[in-house]
């Protein structure tokens, strides 16, 4: 009858797939993370000359919906071996919980892991002295985006502190234009500009980098002096009449994504919608078509103004993490691939980049780009100096960062300078 | 007689345990334990043969088996047995997937954000005193109110005038029903670019916001980079009308005829902080459901005896009269039945706001907060109290169902 038939196939199967296995050759090792489209197809490609070495396959799967994802596979415990989690929050959650492994059972030399992505940004991966965290890739944020031409057929300077930056601001005013895009309506997530701006400013303000640290964990309060000034200063770009196109309205509703798109539109008088644009480096992506292959000499940066000159300069920016859940061999060689010098190679090369590598020793000139050189300078140089500082919002509790401190800052925007006191309390009475 | 009723007792229980304990137990052990040392033996492609080929061959043991014995026992009980042994494994699996969940979740609304340790009714003092939270339940009950309301009341006047037409029907209902053949995220894409808000000067692309740049105000030309009858016309300066992110009003603050009422009588300020941005998405949900509703409420118009309605008109009354009085109680179970499916439609809302605006700028939706507390802020706890209070808002309308339901049957 049928029986007989039946269990031998079965048999059969289970032979079959008893047999194979030993050496690394053809093992699959698993990614998931949030990088999807350009980001994802580079993201894989980086993986091609490691599999030809060692044979390991080495499969990424972006997803959009990856944070909710991740949360699931972690609860039932059918997890991939790596997720690339793009902020170092969810990591360190993760890792809290017991999910992930320490990264000196997977073989990694954590002193030398130190010295070559800067004490700072592996300690962002740190729970307890332990390190979870590998450094994935990075962006530079205190960056303000112009056009050369347009200043120089104008009379216009780039300005080197803040107060240049406002009389120039005024300047352009007087003239009949708008100085500064800024839009910050983005799904789920507005108001993450104009963190991003008094980030900027507390890393210049009270004393730097010690301050910000201290903001980062509360031990500054968010209604201290410091953070109400830089607030305050944020306020005068926010609010100043005539400073952003279409006034406050305009920074609600418009798209972080189109904010810098009038700076490449001309209006009815033939000047550009605005000049000014302070954003991170991945906005190369987000640009319109035929802009992108001009960043760095039609659209160019320079370094957001120095607020208090006897600080040291600092570079705000955000970046990648990546965490694993088992210590197989196969994961180990690509945790180790992943914390290489090379691992980046094929990614800076490609013109469609817009990330940079989180090694400090990293050489910019293997960047395809050459504003992404300019970039790779700063950023390298950052880390090597250890003043280099994560994205605060990413790093305070989910409810602040991704949650009281966006929303009060849209507040902020709609209410006016008078707000200000009340957001900051507001944000602080949030604080789990 | 006495030996044989203790037999037929024992097979029964036998059989039920069968049904309700062995199949459960023996699926459990296979899926959980056997495949899952399986998966890192086997590659995936014969895992899934493996499956299927055990999945399929058990059931139907299971079920030749169950019915091989339960032909060993007398007549009488027969009927029962098999009524058991075809519901046991069905009950089982709504027991593991729909009800062991729910009161999960019920506990875990009790517990802290790692859903750990025990924290009494805080997440419920948190969801009804959180800001955020007292914004959601508000707009929840505005969409309640006002999306049940229009689809009720438009899907009854497309089906009572659709009704009344001489040729077209078939076309203007299908038209009407056409938004049901799309998703949701189609719908909230579409109504996301009508919408949309780009900064002057840039072209607006949304076409409220095109149409309201391109109004030449009094002797200004104002347009939209367009090229009309051969010339281009640019957006103008500040005498024409700038765009208006739609969906980012949280009030009405903004629109013109707004600027001249004032502030200080009650009534205007109630209509200046009416939340435009939440009305708007609510468009969408009625756009979407109203086909269905006159569809329905057509059927239902249709069944309406024609003796009822030409003995009204005899009688002399109104078109009115006639829709009030004959049509509105004949089709009421009708229209009782498309308002529960809308208010259960309503409180399930997720992809137009996860679509047009994730639930920025206070439109947020119980659904969609559920899931932000759950994934964004990682609170286990919190995100179970708000499935808790879905399901709170959720069962009165299915008791209220069922109850109508025994009732008509009876």
């Amino acid at each position: 009858m049928k029986k007989p038939l039946l269990v031998s196939f079965l048999l059969l199967t289970l032979i079959l797939g008893a047999c194979g296995g030993g050496s690394l050759e053809g093992e699959e090792v698993t990614i998931t993370g949030a990088l999807i489209g350009v980001e994802q197809d580079l993201f894989r490609a980086a993986f091609d000359s490691f599999t030809e070495e060692t044979g390991i396959v080495v499969s990424y799967t972006g997803s959009d919906n990856f944070e909710q994802e991740i949360q699931i596979q972690m609860e039932s415990g059918d997890t991939p071996d790596f997720a690339l989690w793009p902020q170092p929050g969810g990591l360190v959650d993760a890792a809290n919980r017991g999910y992930h492994i320490p990264l000196v059972d997977l073989g990694i030399d954590i002193e030398d892991y130190r010295a070559n992505y800067s004490p700072y940004m592996v300690g962002l991966g740190e729970v307890d002295g332990v390190v979870y965290g590998g450094v994935g890739s990075t962006n530079l944020k205190s960056l303000v985006w112009y056009q050369p031409d347009e200043f120089a057929s104008r009379g216009y300077s780039v300005p080197e502190t803040w107060d240049e930056m406002i009389a120039l601001a005024d300047q352009i005013v007087a003239d009949g234009m708008t100085p500064f895009c800024f839009g910050m309506f983005s799904n789920g997530a507005s108001g993450w500009l104009a963190t991003d701006w008094m980030e900027d400013i507390m890393l210049r303000t009270g004393e730097g980098t010690a301050t910000y640290d201290k903001w980062v964990t509360n031990e500054l309060a968010f209604n201290d002096p410091v953070v109400k000034n830089a607030a305050t200063l944020l306020s005068q770009i926010m609010h100043t009449d005539n400073y952003v196109a279409g006034g406050v309205d305009a920074i609600v509703s418009t798209s972080f994504g189109s904010a810098q798109d009038p700076m490449f539109v001309k209006d009815a008088n033939g000047n550009p919608g605005c000049f000014m644009h302070r954003q991170a480096s991945f906005i190369t992506a987000f640009w319109p078509e035929g802009e992108q292959e001009f960043a760095g000499s039609k659209t160019t940066v320079f370094g957001f103004p120095v607020i208090d000159n006897s600080l040291p300069k600092a570079a705000l920016g955000g970046g990648d993490m990546w965490g694993a859940f088992n210590d197989r061999d196969a994961t180990k060689a690509v945790a180790e691939y992943m914390l290489s010098l090379d691992f980046f190679d094929s990614i800076a090369a490609s013109p469609q980049n817009s990330r940079l590598s989180g090694h400090a020793f990293y050489p910019s000139d293997r960047y395809g780009s050459d504003i992404y050189k300019e970039f790779g300078k700063i950023a390298a140089a950052a880390l090597e100096a250890n003043a280099f500082r994560f994205d605060a919002s990413d790093l305070m509790p989910p409810e602040v960062g991704s949650g009281s401190f966006w929303k009060e800052m849209m507040n902020l925007a709609v209410e006016g300078p008078g707000y200000v006191d009340t957001a900051l309390d507001n944000i602080q009475k949030s604080w789990p | 007689m006495k030996y044989k009723t203790q037999r037929e007792k024992f097979l029964n229980f036998g059989i039920s345990t069968l049904a309700l304990g062995f199949f459960p137990l023996v699926w459990f052990l296979s899926q959980a334990i056997l495949f899952r040392e399986l998966t890192d033996i086997l590659s995936r492609n014969v895992l899934m043969i493996l499956g299927i080929l055990v999945g399929s061959t058990f059931v139907f043991l299971l079920f030749f088996g169950m019915n091989k014995i339960i032909s060993y026992s007398d007549k009488d009980s027969r009927d029962s047995l098999e009524a058991r042994m075809f519901v046991g494994p069905t009950i089982f699996m709504i027991g593991l997937f729909l009800i062991y969940p729910a009161f999960r979740t019920i506990y875990l609304s009790f517990q802290d954000r790692y859903g750990t340790s025990f924290i009494g009714i805080e997440n419920y003092t948190w969801a009804f005193s959180d800001a955020e939270m007292i914004v959601t339940i508000r707009n929840q009950i505005l969409w309640l109110i006002f999306v049940v309301t229009f689809v009720l009341i438009l899907g009854l006047a497309v089906g009572w005038l659709t009704d009344r037409l001489n040729k077209g029907e078939a076309f203007f209902k299908s038209i009407v029903f056409l938004p049901m053949a799309i998703s949701a995220v189609g719908a909230s894409a579409i109504f996301k670019f009508i919408y949309e808000y780009r900064p002057p000067p840039l072209t607006q692309i949304g076409i409220i916001n095109g149409l309201r740049v391109s109004s030449d105000q009094g002797n200004y030309i104002c347009g939209n980079n367009k090229e009309i009858l051969g010339e281009i016309r640019r957006v103008g300066d500040e005498n024409c009308l700038s765009p208006i992110g739609w969906l980012q009003q949280r009030d009405l603050s903004n629109l013109p005829f707004v600027q001249n009422l004032d502030q200080d009588i009650w009534l205007n300020n109630f209509i200046i902080n009416i939340p435009l941005n939440t009305l708007l998405l609510m468009v969408i949900m009625i756009w979407m459901f109203t086909g269905f509703a006159a569809v329905v409420f057509s059927a239902g118009i249709k069944a309406i005896p024609s003796e009822i309605m030409e003995a009204g008109q005899i009688d002399g009354a109104s078109e009115v009269k006639v829709f009030t009085s004959i049509v509105i109680p004949y089709i009421k179970s009708t229209i009782v039945v498309v308002g529960t499916y809308m208010v259960v439609t309503v409180l399930k809302a997720f992809d137009i706001i996860y679509v047009g605006t994730r639930g920025d700028l206070e439109t947020n939706l119980l659904a969609v907060k559920m899931l932000d507390e759950f994934s964004k802020y990682r609170n286990i706890g919190r995100s179970a109290t708000v499935a808790v209070l879905i399901f709170v808002c959720v069962f009165p309308v299915i008791w209220f169902t069922v109850k109508r339901e025994r009732e008509i049957a009876e």
